[in-house]
């Protein structure tokens, strides 16, 4: 835990530098309040899949999640589709808003539920599993909607979500940052948080303890679904349309954030509070880039050049080396 | 480590209220910006498309016209270009969508904000002010078929790419192509449809295993600018270049060798660099509050005398004649 402290503080620091580099290069739009409106709206899709990939890191045994953004779409295709096909999203406003998100949830969960009892009864590895789900859902989703994106309109409540502010934050983003919230506090105070940490860290021992170790694996999956079908509403609720082949970049950039994040790719360790700065970190570089007209090729390039930096903070102790009090504290 | 991040957040706090609070004096910014923005960068059909901007930005000193791009060839990437554009305070997005679905809501945000909008190779998208198309799509793909017709005399098997299954006009040019080969009864039209996403590797290993199934199949039609040089080389290393006929849309310059070679039997295309200006004097003329009429002249080679109509939303289509149907023998007098 030495260093995890200092993960969060130089997330911080990145962040801030973010903004002001990226105040000093548009001459101060950067932090106009409609830009960081902007931006914020923009980071839940990611930042939701991000938290899903940083659970089932935590739940160690090489565990991740790699059909998050398949999922996500899967969600919102079927979603889009079955209640479609009985409610109008133009005369039962309402109603077609709320069985959407429900349906996108339930398919969400019932994915992530799919994809736990895979890596906890048949013990497929969870990369290759979650691989396999992730062609499994994407390809569903290009049969339940014929290859075509899905009109799911702009009904009240779903476009208040996409595009409304509450007390000048995008809704979307009040959102992310309340079910981050959620489950973070979910992992701090419930057995079922110190399960996960304890099972990622130790496998064998965390077994020999009693550990509900199925229903642990499920819980998280489902989880980590649930998430996808929350990521699923926002690409909706944003995009008026949904479609199976969005966000196929997000994959990666999902894994990326939970590993600058410090999630240990081993397991047993990860915060929630910092994938969440993690997400907004990339959020405000990749905008910046487009601030300053930059290639997006640079963009590639500052992402990998972030992700080897705060590995290197993972495993080297660069905060305590650079700030030599709080190093003597901790050792 | 309290203490230390106090520290560092009170002092980062003062550093963004510092810059915030010197904002508002640095924006001083009177000409209008048009930001152009592609379904991907670095990619030759692109890169052509960005000299027609720069060269719309030498002809026109009172804009800012400048090119954009996502690095992958993903809808959610450009619409997180466009979304960061509309932030910045552009007055004007010309915008070739990867999926145009993808982008209505964010197209109809940027309206809502007073940006004129311009698409392109987007004739379904409703949230534009100006659809600019260089030419009418079914009678371009029904070109490109009968090209490869008259190189199949007239039969044999047959089959088509796309981009992907959600770019509208390729499946448009396809789909015109088919109705075309109707007319020919004894062309066979097998596995239809292959999606390439503009890569010509997979495209070439796609073309390998359609040769391999289908050791006689006749003619190949392909739709994104990539295409012609992947399903070409598969053609060209299986020694079947001049018995299978190729025909689909490329650029002349990297399609040069593969044309000598007898692999690709023609090309079609329409500029981009012309299309990029041709969308970027529509956007200036409508930020200008001018309108676009039936046969106006856009002062673009092409598009002197365009087609106005209705589009599907609220804005109009601009329909130029920047057809080119290239070969072997005249493909030089284009050379880009």
């Amino acid at each position: 835990m030495r260093t995890t402290g200092g993960q969060l503080v130089m997330l911080v620091a990145i962040n801030v530098a973010l903004l002001v580099f990226g105040a000093a290069i548009s001459g101060g739009t950067f932090l106009s309040p409609f830009n960081l409106q902007s931006m914020a709206g923009q980071l839940p899709e990611i930042g939701f899949l991000a938290i899903g990939v940083m659970l089932a890191m935590c739940a160690g045994n090489g565990g991740i999640d790699l059909s998050g953004i398949a999922l996500a779409n899967l969600s919102g295709v079927v979603s889009a589709v079955v209640i479609g096909s009985f409610l109008s999203s133009v005369d039962q406003q309402a109603a077609y808003s709320l069985a959407f998100i429900a349906g996108a949830l339930v398919v969400g969960v019932l994915g992530g539920i799919f994809n736990g009892l895979l890596i906890s009864r048949l013990n497929i590895t969870p990369i290759l599993c979650t691989l396999g789900t992730q062609m499994l859902f994407t390809g569903l989703a290009v049969v339940v909607s014929e290859g075509r994106a899905v009109a799911v309109g702009s009904p009240d409540l779903l476009s208040e979500i996409g595009n409304g502010l509450f007390l000048g934050v995008p809704i979307s983003f009040v959102i992310f940052i309340a079910v981050a919230g959620l489950i973070a506090a979910l992992l701090k105070f419930t057995p079922f948080g110190l399960w996960l940490m304890l099972m990622g860290t130790n496998p064998k021992a965390a077994i020999y303890a009693g550990f509900p170790r199925t229903k642990v694996l499920i819980a998280t999956y489902a989880t980590s679904g649930l998430l996808s079908g929350l990521a699923g509403v926002i690409i909706a609720a944003r995009n008026v349309n949904v479609k199976w082949d969005y966000g196929t970049s997000y994959l990666l950039i999902a894994i990326l954030i939970a590993v600058m994040a410090g999630v240990r790719p081993e397991g047993g360790y990860g915060r929630v509070v910092c994938v969440v700065l993690a997400a907004i970190a990339l959020q405000l570089m990749s905008s910046m880039l487009n601030f300053g007209g930059l290639s997006n090729f640079v963009r590639d390039f500052a992402w990998g050049a972030l992700l080897l930096t705060f590995l290197a903070v993972g495993r080297y102790n660069v905060v305590g080396l650079l700030t030599p009090n709080k190093s003597k504290k901790l050792v | 480590m309290g203490v230390l991040s106090k520290k560092i957040l009170l002092g980062s706090a003062m550093a963004v209220a510092i810059v915030a609070g010197s904002a508002g004096a640095l924006m001083a910014q009177n000409k209008p910006v048009i930001a152009t923005v592609v379904k991907i960068s670095g990619i030759p059909w692109f890169d052509r498309m960005e000299t027609g901007v720069k060269q719309f930005q030498k002809d026109n000193p009172d804009v800012v016209a400048t090119q954009y791009g996502p690095a992958t060839a993903d809808a959610a990437q450009q619409l997180q270009i466009v979304t960061d554009l509309i932030a910045k305070g552009v007055n004007g997005l010309a915008v070739v969508p990867m999926d145009p679905s993808v982008l209505e809501g964010t197209l109809k945000r940027a309206m809502d904000r007073g940006i004129i909008v311009v698409t392109h190779e987007a004739d379904n998208q409703k949230n534009t002010h100006a659809d600019v198309e260089a030419f009418d799509n079914a009678d371009y793909g029904k070109a490109l078929n009968e090209r490869l017709a008259q190189c199949m005399g007239g039969k044999g098997k047959w089959t088509t790419f796309v981009g992907s299954l959600g770019s509208r006009t390729h499946m448009q040019w396809v789909g015109a192509g088919e109705a075309n080969a109707k007319m020919h009864p004894e062309m066979v039209l097998v596995d239809p449809n292959n999606e390439s996403f503009d890569d010509a590797n997979g495209t070439y290993e796609k073309a390998k295993e359609i040769l391999r199934k289908h050791p006689d199949i006749k003619g190949f039609q392909t739709s994104a600018g990539n295409d012609v040089l992947g399903v070409g080389r598969a053609i060209d290393e299986a020694g079947l270049a001049g018995k299978v006929c190729l025909v689909g849309t490329g650029l002349p310059n990297p399609s040069a060798d593969l044309l000598d070679a007898g692999a690709i039997t023609a090309i079609g295309f329409w500029d981009p660099q012309k299309a990029g200006m041709a969308m970027n004097a529509v956007a200036k003329k409508l930020i200008a509050k001018e309108k676009v009429e039936d046969g106006a002249n856009l002062g673009v080679p092409g598009y002197e005398k365009v087609k106005v109509t209705k589009g599907p939303g609220e804005g109009v289509l601009i329909v130029g004649n920047g057809m080119v149907i290239a070969d072997k023998k005249n493909y030089k007098e284009f050379l880009f």
